[in-house]
């Protein structure tokens, strides 16, 4: 501090802190925007072997880790929270689940490639709605891809399928 | 004294600070500490995952060969790690990428078989390092031909360097040496980005792709996927041009004078702006770059000349067609004087600095097979372009350049996410630019094979 103003900045740095520019809706406000005023309990999911190889067969992907970010909602249904690799970084993006097993909703939580954000889109995420775990869920198949953003596109794309053969094992 | 109150003033600061923040904390509602209780045992468990996880042993497991049932091969793990839940829980953490690309070419010239060669056209090397949340850095070195030396050909160069901060409401800017929103390829320029074992000819020689220049630029994405990009940059620099070679007609009059941040000519400044909108398989978009290019150097003829280059692009991908277009056009203005001087100097033939050039071309390919793990995708795409399309008002001045048509037809076998194989054949109508033969300019037609990969 040999400037002798260096103190004003202070009150700028007491501005700046938290709130992450690359997070675009909180896990809360993602349950909000899919079940409104419905109350959601947590519970941690932990595949074993068994539900490894189930999940496996179903989307056809391998499954890198066997714990999962799960909550129950109320009035029957699922939401997820999972990430996957975009091209070098990660996208956070939540899943919802309607009771009779189809897609409600995808939302990106978090996303901080430099280039296709667009995923963000509610065009691009309307694709997901009503599918359930016997559609396909593939890119170039019945998920359009965005051009510039194809390999965000893919994974959380396969993201979705892993969760919804997820999901398949679960009591309804 | 007035050291005294140097420290005084900030104590007072942060404590009036403190205070104002705890009345404002006091005033919070019931429902809305409810509401964090709700958020904080929801952060919570994600947690406890985390945990569990951590103290469970590593369970990221090479990717297993799955036993499919049903379906095709499996993607590899290594494509699509998902990553563990504990990423939810909010970053902050400093991490670094490392990326690459790569081509490898060759080519054999209908016309001149004898120069027929393999050239590593260049290996690429990225480095993505994120500070924190908000900011991160991005860098790119490309060797361009293998090997670079005093007695070669090769380059080696920063592609790529900047930094890039996020703000809150979507807003990003860029500082450093960054690629130009321009066209369908220049930042998207990746050989698993594009046909052909060769960039197109438009976005080689009208935009100088990988075209990038040192400034300050800011984005931002909507909600209904229009991407606005704009800034300040350095700008080509026209005193850069050399008369006595043809490389400013045969590379393309930009890739003749843009400065790419080698003690770039920083006099005068550079605009750009472009808007994109994308859909699920569809991108429209539209680009503008103006400067001025004389870069203000002593008795130079051309300091009053402007750069204005616009163009527009499209891109449909309807089922298994994979659809595109684009037009670029470019003008360069007050240029008659130093073409004139150029013209009655010591130069046989001199090449001059042409005060219009321009070039579009359209492109169909269509997926005619495909399983989870491999891509075979036929393309065609026909180009017209002319680097030199007038001279402006110049007295003396050559007769215009005709147009050259290019005709590209081809196919790329896709291997996973990464890897592409890719065969060819160029041909050009009018032979005037030359093929992408790194030794020399060696004009026309020419088949070409190579592989490429991304990560």
């Amino acid at each position: 501090m040999n400037t002798p103003y260096a103190w004003l900045w202070l009150p700028v740095a007491a501005f700046t802190a938290p709130a992450y520019a690359t997070t675009y809706l909180t896990v809360e406000q993602a349950q909000q925007l899919m079940f409104p005023g419905q109350a959601l309990t947590a519970m941690p999911l932990r595949l074993d072997d068994a539900q490894r190889l189930t999940v496996e067969r179903t989307s056809g992907l391998a499954v890198p880790h066997l714990d999962f970010a799960l909550w129950r909602v109320g009035s029957g249904g699922y939401f997820f929270v999972d990430a996957v690799l975009g091209k070098h970084e990660l996208i956070t993006y939540a899943l919802g689940v309607n009771p009779d097993g189809t897609i409600k909703d995808v939302e990106i939580l978090d996303y901080r490639e430099s280039y296709g954000g667009e995923i963000r889109n509610a065009s691009w995420r309307q694709q997901f709605v009503h599918k359930s775990v016997a559609d396909p869920l593939k890119l170039d198949q019945d998920i359009r891809n965005i051009s510039g953003a194809t390999l965000s596109s893919r994974h959380v794309t396969e993201g979705v399928r892993r969760l919804m053969a997820i999901h398949a094992t679960l009591p309804r | 004294m007035t050291r005294n109150r140097r420290v005084i003033v900030p104590s007072l600061l942060i404590a009036l600070g403190l205070f104002l923040q705890s009345s404002l904390s006091q005033a919070v509602t019931l429902e809305e500490l409810a509401q964090r209780l709700d958020a904080l045992e929801a952060e919570n468990a994600v947690l406890r995952q985390k945990v569990a996880r951590l103290e469970s042993g590593p369970h990221v497991a090479p990717a297993e060969p799955v036993t499919a049932v049903a379906a095709a091969p499996v993607l590899s793990t290594a494509s699509s790690p998902a990553s563990s839940p504990a990423a939810t829980a909010g970053g902050g953490e400093a991490s670094t990428y490392v990326s690459s690309y790569g081509e490898i070419g060759y080519t054999r010239p209908s016309k001149r078989p004898s120069v027929s060669n393999v050239d590593v056209q260049r290996a690429v090397i990225g480095l993505t390092h994120r500070f924190d949340e908000n900011t991160k850095m991005v860098g790119e070195w490309e060797w361009e031909h293998a090997v670079t030396s005093s007695t070669d050909t090769g380059e080696s160069e920063v592609e790529q360097l900047y930094v890039e901060h996020s703000f809150r409401g979507g807003w990003t800017a860029d500082a450093g040496l960054y690629l130009l929103p321009a066209g369908l390829i220049n930042q998207h320029h990746e050989p698993t980005a594009y046909y052909g074992v060769y960039r197109p000819d438009v976005d080689t020689k009208i935009i100088p792709s990988t075209w990038r220049e040192v400034g300050l630029g800011i984005s931002r994405t909507t909600d209904s996927g229009l991407t606005f990009e704009g800034g300040l940059t350095t700008a080509p620099n026209l005193s850069q041009w050399d008369p006595t070679t043809d490389e400013g007609r045969l590379r393309g009059p930009l890739a003749a004078i843009h400065g790419e941040g080698q003690f770039a000519a920083a006099h005068d400044l550079a605009g750009h702006l472009s808007v994109n909108w994308r859909v699920p398989g569809a991108l429209v978009g539209a680009s503008v770059f103006a400067s001025k290019v004389g870069q203000d150097q002593p008795g130079f003829l051309g300091n009053d000349s402007r750069l204005l280059l616009w163009e527009v692009h499209g891109r449909y991908q309807p089922g298994r067609w994979d659809l595109a277009a684009e037009y670029a056009r470019g003008t360069l203005s007050d240029t008659e004087a130093l073409n004139e001087f150029y013209l009655h100097g010591t130069t046989p033939n001199p090449t001059l600095v042409p005060a219009l050039f321009y070039g579009g071309y359209a492109q169909a390919a269509y997926r005619v097979w495909s399983n989870d793990y491999f891509k075979i995708t036929p393309f065609a795409r026909y180009e017209i372009l002319n680097a030199a399309a007038g001279y402006g008002s110049l007295a003396g001045a050559p007769a215009r350049t005709g147009d050259e048509h290019i005709w590209t037809l081809g196919t790329s076998l896709y291997v996973g996410d990464g890897v592409v194989f890719k065969a060819d054949y160029r041909g050009y109508r009018n032979d005037r630019y030359p093929s992408a033969v790194p030794l020399g300019y060696t004009k026309g037609d020419s088949l070409n094979l190579g592989v490429g990969y991304s990560f």
